[in-house]
């Protein structure tokens, strides 16, 4: 397991050619999966802006490890547009606030999101319904 | 326990999908008063310049009418026509101000705002009103339950006399007092449909 802020700002480094990539901007999270579908990257050269989970070997402490320059860079096209989950406003899908974001738990082998992180309580990452420029909106819990 | 909420309460409240985009912000709340119940919302865009938007929601299109914003499954929710305001004209504005009279011809105070039941119906329950001194010395404003058949006008709204008897002082407790208000209600002609019961106490 690791969080959204420890990934930010990590070197995306090649394991064939051991070359960087650029620097972890920002996770991009599929709603419907529940999964990270990408990672934005800063400082990118070659247009290579954003990598697909499915070209991502390893996340870990210090760095994230892709294949090969050839498997980052196909299928930017593809990739969901990015909407940045990290200090957005909750909402329950009965129109409750919840708060912000303040982290993101995720599976850094299976990329799942596992739990959001806000002021007023944790949110399984099973609820998540949606991500909008607005909020991300989760489900309401089941008591 | 029923939640509760008033109709100006829902004015620039955020209109979000469960997308997590917001579309729109209530402008008002339109009633169909014969029914008593939320015909739907008219819109404006968010933002300081925005101004009405063409798109209306109606009720049937919403998902939660929630303390922080009014969610709705997707944009589609949105209708592109004007929501008709009912044929006698009694839309939410000539019914904030109107005086209130009990059905024994009493009159009880004046109109605030309207309250609604936040579920799947949208209905109407009750009003605030600003009371006048000769109900009550001690409340200067109060909410009272509907009577089952609605009787609005522009001029004036016509509820049971024994609402009376079911007054409350906030929004939560009003809940109950709903209820209660109910129950007496179908007590009192048990049996007649809930539909059409409320005549003098």
């Amino acid at each position: 397991m690791m969080m959204f802020t420890q990934v930010q700002g990590l070197p995306v480094i090649t394991a064939d050619e051991a070359e960087p990539l650029g620097r972890v901007e920002s996770l991009t999270i599929d709603a419907h999966t529940g999964g990270i579908a990408c990672l934005r990257l800063s400082g990118a050269p070659r247009h290579v802006t954003a990598i697909a989970w499915q070209a991502v070997e390893a996340v870990g402490r210090d760095a994230v490890i892709v294949r090969s320059r050839a498997a980052a860079g196909p299928g930017q096209g593809s990739l969901p547009a990015h909407q940045e989950a990290l200090g957005r406003r909750v909402l329950t899908e009965h129109g409750a606030a919840h708060g912000t974001v303040k982290d993101i738990a995720f599976d850094n082998t299976t990329g799942r999101v596992l739990t959001l992180y806000t002021a007023l309580g944790d949110i399984s990452g099973d609820r998540l319904l949606g991500i909008g420029s607005y909020a991300v909106v989760v489900r309401a819990e089941t008591s | 326990m029923i939640p509760l909420v008033l109709a100006s309460e829902l004015t620039k409240r955020v209109v979000v999908t469960l997308g997590g985009e917001a579309v729109a912000q209530i402008r008002d709340t339109v009633f169909d008063a014969r029914a008593g119940r939320v015909t739907g919302f008219t819109l404006s865009g968010r933002g300081l310049l925005a101004g009405p938007l063409k798109e209306s929601l109606p009720f049937s299109g919403v998902h939660a009418v929630g303390p922080s914003a009014v969610m709705i499954p997707s944009e589609a929710s949105l209708e592109r026509r004007e929501l008709t305001v009912g044929a006698d004209g009694s839309g939410h504005g000539q019914v904030i101000g109107a005086p209130v009279l009990t059905d024994q011809g009493t009159e009880i105070g004046t109109v605030l705002d309207v309250v609604i039941e936040t579920g799947v119906g949208g209905r109407v329950v009750g009003f605030e009103i600003a009371a006048d001194e000769t109900m009550d010395r001690h409340r200067r404003k109060a909410f009272i339950p509907r009577g089952e058949t609605l009787a609005v006008s522009g001029r004036a709204l016509v509820v049971p006399a024994h609402a009376r008897h079911f007054l409350a002082d906030d929004l939560p407790s009003f809940g109950a007092q709903v209820e209660a208000f109910r129950a007496h209600t179908a007590q009192q002609y048990p049996g007649s449909p809930a539909t059409e019961a409320g005549g003098p106490a």
